[in-house]
């Protein structure tokens, strides 16, 4: 399954919106079989936050493993907010160019 | 020329500050308005209005101090209405030359410390709630503060032990804490301080009598003490 992420919004700041969208997002979820992928398509989004990335990918990345695939961007923020989440969780995800 | 000159009325819409403010302002000097020769109510020049304006380090850092008035326009009282005038400025942002990949990460870096301020204070605000927002693209150079609690009040949640505002800042700016609910300062200073450090932009925080200055050609992160103690937050990002 691919989840576009402009769809929660272009600009994805605050720590509150993000914990809204993972929860908007539940019952998506409950439908990816046990064997299939998420992957996450940032295109479109003009800044992501650590603090947004924190409610909605951290969450995310501790239910599905190596599951949560990232594509890849060439957004600043993008980069910069998986690089420290990768820190804050102790574990890389799972990318694809 | 004539000159074409504003009542207090359209300068109030203008600053969004009330009439009163504005005669106060008037009155103690702050704004001094014009008369017309033997007129008694108060004009004032668009131009002058826009200096007036220009001053946004001034109105944050008086504002967290005495709690002085400041143009409506930067003021900020819900978490809605700061992303709105975030948005705003990425579309600004996004058209200067030269920040068409750099805007995001300056996006960010305002962003974090925004919410910041929402996130620690919301239902604590001590009296006036929401954030100072300004900003001038073409200066380079966005503002933002808080009369909120600050950053040592709101670590001593989860590091009952920090002695004082240096330390807690160190904390705040450099390490990762973990299971920090209730306290969600989270991880956002850290991602700030490496893009600051990495990036043509320069960065000064402080909160109680703590100040992190990263500008110019040394970025190196210090937390020194000020001369003043602070309410809340006050950050100005120049770039």
């Amino acid at each position: 399954m691919k989840l576009l992420l402009e769809k929660f919004g272009r600009t994805l700041i605050s720590r509150e919106l993000g914990s809204e969208a993972l929860k908007a997002f539940q019952s998506t979820l409950r439908e990816i079989g046990p064997d299939e992928l998420l992957e996450i398509d940032f295109s479109g989004v003009l800044t992501l936050s650590p603090s947004w990335g924190d409610e909605f990918l951290s969450p995310l990345l501790n239910q599905l493993g190596d599951r949560l695939v990232l594509l890849a961007s060439d957004n600043l923020s993008v980069q910069a907010t998986t690089n420290i989440l990768q820190e804050v969780n102790k574990r890389p995800f799972n990318t694809k160019s | 020329m004539k000159e074409n000159l504003l009542n207090i009325g359209q300068a109030a819409i203008i600053l969004g500050v009330s009439i009163d403010t504005l005669r106060r302002w008037d009155e103690n000097g702050k704004l001094i308005a014009i008369r017309k020769e033997g007129g008694t109510h108060r004009y004032y020049r668009e131009n002058d209005l826009e200096i007036f304006s220009s001053d946004l380090f001034k109105f944050a850092t008086e504002w967290i101090q005495n709690n002085s008035d400041f143009p409506g326009k930067f003021y900020c009282q819900t978490s809605s209405v700061f992303q709105a005038k975030l948005t705003k400025m990425e579309y600004e942002l996004m058209g200067k030359p030269g920040f068409e990949k750099l805007y995001s990460l300056i996006v960010l870096v305002a962003g974090e410390i925004g919410d910041n301020s929402f996130a620690h204070n919301l239902g604590k605000w001590p009296d006036t709630p929401g954030i100072f927002l300004g900003y001038d693209i073409q200066k380079g150079i966005i503002v933002l503060a808080d009369r909120g609690l600050g950053i040592l009040e709101t670590l001593k949640q989860v590091r009952p032990d920090l002695p004082n505002h240096t330390t807690a800042l160190e904390v705040a700016f450099t390490e990762f804490i973990s299971g920090r609910a209730p306290e969600k300062r989270g991880n956002g200073l850290k991602a700030v301080r490496e893009i600051v450090a990495a990036q043509p932009l320069d960065l000064y925080f402080t909160s109680g009598d703590a100040e992190v200055r990263m500008q110019g050609t040394d970025k190196s992160f210090r937390v020194t003490r000020g001369q003043h103690i602070l309410r809340g937050c006050l950050a100005k990002i120049e770039f």
